[in-house]
């Protein structure tokens, strides 16, 4: 895309990196500001804040089930609020989305991919294998092990893909589409695709999130 | 007079993708053959793929539209799987688009 005028500006530094620093900040500024005057009986920021933590927290606990929730909701709840917030910094004139950049999705689809394989070992050891291995596990079904494992191999190479590349395309897709309707059609209509943007924001960071609480749930569960 | 209106409508097609060589062939403006083909298949791309995502959602929207008008008690939780599931489906047409944004921009044919 074009080099428009963005607010922040450091030489050197381009300029999705600059403001995905800038989303860290806000991020880490309002957990001090909750965190320095919590009270029992929560008001204004920290209710706000309670609020979506504890719908986070809801959905990791209602996936992956109560022993392993505490373990995972860190990494999850970071994702969620940093894409979240990532996802709408596109939508203020001045300012870039950082998620509109395949380094940026790739920088958080990468972490779940490894997440799901170090605690999958760490929960089953070696029998981790059997969840390649497919429903049949006893010696006389061995070509169908062998094909299922090739097939949930690809499978699992193909997540931080997909999760990557859907995030990025959705919030690429955006600032295109708006860019061509500013030629065509400069006058309302890209008020529209900008409420269209809030939806897909939203959409596509609960769908990176969902989709991450359900793959680790996947390899950690204790079924089969 | 169906089967005419169907012949004439088969010739104008005919003619529509036929003529692009002709013209090509005069140079027109800075295209060659290899950018015509590529934005001709860039666009057919990204048409099948709207096709088949609208064909994918509507079937999903019609069945959440039912689920809903039998038991409206449960229309809160029949829009959240609506919209994860729309939102899935989305996803395969944006790797159609980012495909051919990619074709249209190694022919420097997009901006």
């Amino acid at each position: 895309m074009e080099e428009g005028g963005y607010l922040i500006n450091i030489p050197g530094v381009p300029h999705f990196v600059a403001y995905s620093w800038l989303a860290m900040v806000i991020l880490i500024v309002l957990s001090l500001m909750v965190r320095k005057s919590l009270k029992l009986v929560p008001k204004g920021v920290q209710n706000f804040v309670e609020t979506m933590v504890e719908a986070l927290y809801n959905l990791c606990e209602e996936v992956i089930g109560h022993h392993w929730a505490r373990a995972h909701f860190p990494l999850i709840g970071t994702l969620g609020l940093y894409i979240l917030l990532c996802n709408y910094m596109g939508l203020i004139p001045g300012f870039d989305s950082p998620t509109a950049n395949i380094n940026t999705t790739a920088s958080c689809a990468v972490p779940v991919f490894f997440a799901t394989h170090y605690y999958g070992i760490k929960v089953h050891g070696t029998k981790y294998i059997n969840h390649f291995l497919g429903p049949i596990r006893k010696i006389y079904a061995l070509p169908l092990m062998l094909i299922m494992f090739f097939v949930e191999v690809i499978g699992h190479l193909a997540r931080p893909v997909t999760l990557s590349v859907r995030l990025f395309g959705n919030m690429m897709s955006k600032h295109i589409l708006l860019s061509v309707l500013a030629v065509l059609a400069p006058i309302g209509i890209p008020v529209l695709v900008l409420g269209l943007g809030v939806l897909v924001g939203l959409v596509q960071a609960f769908v990176f999130v969902l989709l991450s609480v359900m793959y680790l749930a996947g390899a950690v569960e204790e079924a089969h | 007079m169906k089967k005419r209106v169907v012949l004439v409508l088969l010739a104008l097609a005919l003619v529509t993708l036929i003529a692009p060589y002709a013209f090509a062939e005069e140079g027109a403006g800075a295209a060659s053959a290899a950018t015509t083909m590529a934005v001709f298949g860039a666009a057919i791309g990204i048409g099948l793929a709207a096709l088949g995502t609208g064909i994918g959602q509507g079937l999903g929207l019609s069945k959440a539209c039912e689920g809903t008008a039998r038991n409206p008690g449960a229309s809160g939780k029949i829009m959240t799987i609506l919209i994860i599931g729309l939102a899935m489906i989305e996803s395969l047409c944006i790797y159609a688009l980012l495909v051919s944004l990619g074709i249209l921009i190694s022919q420097k044919s997009f901006f």
